[in-house]
């Protein structure tokens, strides 16, 4: 008798707390539902500031403008032939020479291979008379 | 079953009560086996219940309590396609070229609006730019719907909102920006922006891609080399007063488009006051006679089908007299020329006489394949159909042989000299962006012998001939320059003059093909009173060639070394028995 009394009490006391749970998760739920929209609505509106920054961003790097803005303000040039070159080109110091291991090895076929130029304007800023 | 005998012994026992009429459990016999089977079966579905119970159980504390369970990311959130909803399109670096903003648009329906002048009063107050007469028309026009603004601020929105005018309402609405303007339109085109319609180039002819897709849609083009070579066509037109221009640059071993310019161009972000002249797209849908540049597929002919040799000669002295047409040299040496020569001064005489050999079946075969007699077909729709005769008589295939009495335009031209130079294959011309290791099939046309020796004629032009402006130093430039009279009504107006210069770079390895062509230049007293191609158009190629050569990666090279020299050697005229190598 006591021992079935315990029982009772006990699955009383789960379905009370399962529901109370369920009850509790409900509302989380819906409180977290709540924040995604909030959040997917902010990021809406963080995507239209990235889409309309972009846009600005290209319009104002017109190759046209950015030529008037660098002939305005900075002292560069397009590069020239001058500027471009292999590494066998480029002469050792003569004190280097002589104990330098790099120097007195056969130029590797890497080495003696064109310098390439990776994008243009980042070389333009070299102007053809300091590299002597 | 055993009848319950002793049931009234149990005074208690109400009268309405049965028993059930079963009495002691049976020990044994068949009845017994049922009741076992039940059993089992009433403890196999208690015990399934109770594990789906315990599951639930679990999982509850588990939320609950224990606050577990993996925090998934669900899938991003994207907003779902409207009426206005338009890709991207970028350049093959990503950049740019035209996207589809959305802005609220204030909207009305005046019906809905109770008293118009108080409702115009207080939308002026928050939107001064508005005109209060023109707003009230509006609201009391009676019409069903009247757009007031485009283009709110949210800040706009917010305070119109707050006025709470009834019949009031805000349209989201999508409008079309052009970062890059004018620079790109001849292959971005425009749209109408009222119902998102493509109108020209890339927005015609992918009008439903683009609508449908969720991603950009990646050109050919490349913004930096559309910038030099439409600056260096605009100067060029500058300088000899000129009509107008074309010019091409295509990658010679893909058939991708890198950059087209024709101009006078068009901004699509302001199409007020556009002409006819801004809109019409001179490198794809112009087709024009492009005088000796057609040489090219005149001695690729010739030397593909054995007709003659590099070491040929034809007798270049006297003018041909045919019908009431005759041919000669602008460049006249008056006696024999070897093969090189004609192709290098640009001979009539020869060129027509090598076609004459070659025959007219194999001259009009030899264009077809190279795509020159149909049009192209490629991802915009502004393609000019090529103009020949239908009749392919003799003084067609000499006329032809030099590039008059057929049309094409700068596209074909640039497509078919690919072909010519790339080692014999010719590869569909596109606007749309080739992934980075992808190398289209193509078709071969003619031999990669033949290529080569084209090649070394090319340069031999730069170097000696004709389109010696269009030599850059470092660079290996190849090249044909092409100088031909407008057709003007009936006949061919002699100071009306479409010049251009067909550059291949770098001329010993092809990557890129330039095409120039300016549209009537007009001689000065710098170009010692020349408007040919090789005045006009080749130097805008040599600047081209030097401005782009550090931004594609190619490095200059010692055009005097040894190995150059004799990748590019021409055994100049051998027929002749004299040395013109040393003039």
């Amino acid at each position: 008798m006591s021992v079935l009394r315990l029982a009772t009490w006990g699955w009383l006391a789960a379905v009370g707390f399962a529901g109370f749970s369920t009850f509790e998760m409900k509302y989380q739920v819906a409180q977290v539902d709540d924040e995604l929209g909030r959040v997917n609505r902010l990021i809406d509106a963080d995507r239209d500031q990235l889409r309309v920054l972009s846009a600005e961003w290209s319009y104002l790097t017109q190759p046209a403008r950015l030529d008037q803005l660098r002939k305005r303000h900075l002292a560069l040039a397009p590069v020239t032939r001058a500027q471009l070159g292999s590494l066998e080109q480029v002469p050792f110091r003569s004190g280097e020479t002589a104990g330098s291991p790099l120097a007195s090895a056969p130029p590797s076929p890497a080495a003696s291979a064109p310098v390439r130029l990776p994008g243009g304007a980042d070389l333009a800023s070299v102007k053809p008379g300091a590299a002597r | 079953m055993k009848p319950a005998l002793n049931l009234d012994e149990n005074p208690c026992r109400p009268r309405h009560f049965k028993p059930a009429p079963c009495g002691a459990l049976p020990v044994e016999g068949p009845e017994k086996e049922l009741l076992e089977t039940s059993r089992m079966r009433l403890v196999l579905t208690g015990v399934l219940f109770a594990l789906a119970f315990a599951l639930v159980g679990f999982r509850l504390v588990d939320l609950t309590v224990l606050k577990g369970g993996d925090t998934k990311l669900g899938h991003a959130h994207v907003r779902p396609h409207t009426e206005a909803t338009r890709a991207d399109i970028l350049d093959r670096n990503g950049v740019l070229l035209a996207r589809t903003l959305e802005s609220e648009a204030l909207v009305a329906y005046p019906k809905l609006v109770d008293d118009a002048a108080a409702a115009a009063r207080k939308l002026v107050t928050v939107l001064p730019d508005l005109n209060q007469q023109d707003v009230r028309a509006k609201l009391s026009s009676g019409r069903k719907y009247v757009r007031l603004k485009r283009q709110l601020t949210p800040e706009q929105q917010f305070a119109v909102n707050n006025l709470g005018i009834p019949g009031i309402k805000f349209e989201t609405a999508g409008f079309r920006v052009y970062p890059k303007g004018a620079l790109t339109s001849a292959v971005v085109g425009y749209i109408d922006s009222a119902d998102n319609k493509g109108l020209a180039g890339i927005e015609r002819g992918l009008d439903d891609e683009l609508k449908t897709a969720d991603d950009p849609v990646e050109l050919s083009l490349d913004t930096r080399l559309q910038y030099i070579l439409t600056e260096e066509i605009q100067a060029q037109i500058a300088a000899f007063n000129a009509q107008g221009g074309a010019g091409i640059i295509a990658d010679a071993n893909t058939g991708e488009i890198v950059a087209l310019a024709s101009l006078p161009s068009f901004d699509p972000s302001d199409m007020s006051g556009v002409n006819e002249q801004a809109l019409f797209n001179r490198a794809t849908l112009g087709t024009y006679e492009m005088g000796s540049v057609f040489k090219i597929f005149t001695t690729a002919m010739a030397l593909d089908e054995h007709v003659t040799t590099l070491a040929g000669s034809y007798d270049a002295t006297n003018p041909i007299h045919i019908g009431r047409f005759t041919i000669h040299d602008d460049h006249a040496k008056r006696r024999w020329l070897s093969v090189p020569e004609i192709f290098i001064y640009s001979s009539n005489i020869g060129s027509a006489k090598m076609a004459v050999d070659a025959g007219a079946d194999r001259q009009r075969d030899f264009l077809g394949r190279l795509g020159l007699l149909a049009e192209p077909k490629v991802e915009i729709q502004e393609i000019g159909r090529p103009e020949w005769p239908s009749a392919w008589h003799l003084v067609n295939t000499m006329t032809i042989a030099f590039g008059h009495g057929i049309s094409v335009s700068p596209l074909q031209m640039v497509t078919a000299v690919s072909a010519v130079v790339n080692g014999g294959v010719l590869h569909r011309a596109t606007f749309l962006k080739y992934a980075e290791d992808y190398r289209p099939a193509g078709v071969r046309v003619l031999s990669r012998q033949t290529s080569e020796d084209m090649r070394r004629l090319l340069r031999l032009v730069v170097e000696r001939g004709t389109g010696k402006f269009a030599a850059a130093p470092g660079y290996l430039v190849g090249g044909k320059t092409g100088t031909a009279e407008k057709v003007d009504g009936r006949g061919y107006a002699r100071k009306e003059l479409l010049s251009s210069f067909v550059g291949v770079f770098p001329i010993n390895e092809p990557r890129y093909v330039i095409m120039v062509s300016i549209d009537q230049p007009h001689a000065n007293a710098k170009s010692m009173g020349e408007a040919t191609g090789g005045w006009v158009a080749a130097p805008a190629v040599s600047r081209i060639v030097q401005r782009m050569a550090p931004i594609v990666g190619i490095p200059p090279v010692d055009e005097d070394s040894p190995e150059i020299r004799r990748a590019l050697l021409v055994d100049f005229a051998p027929s002749l028995g004299r040395k013109i190598a040393a003039d």
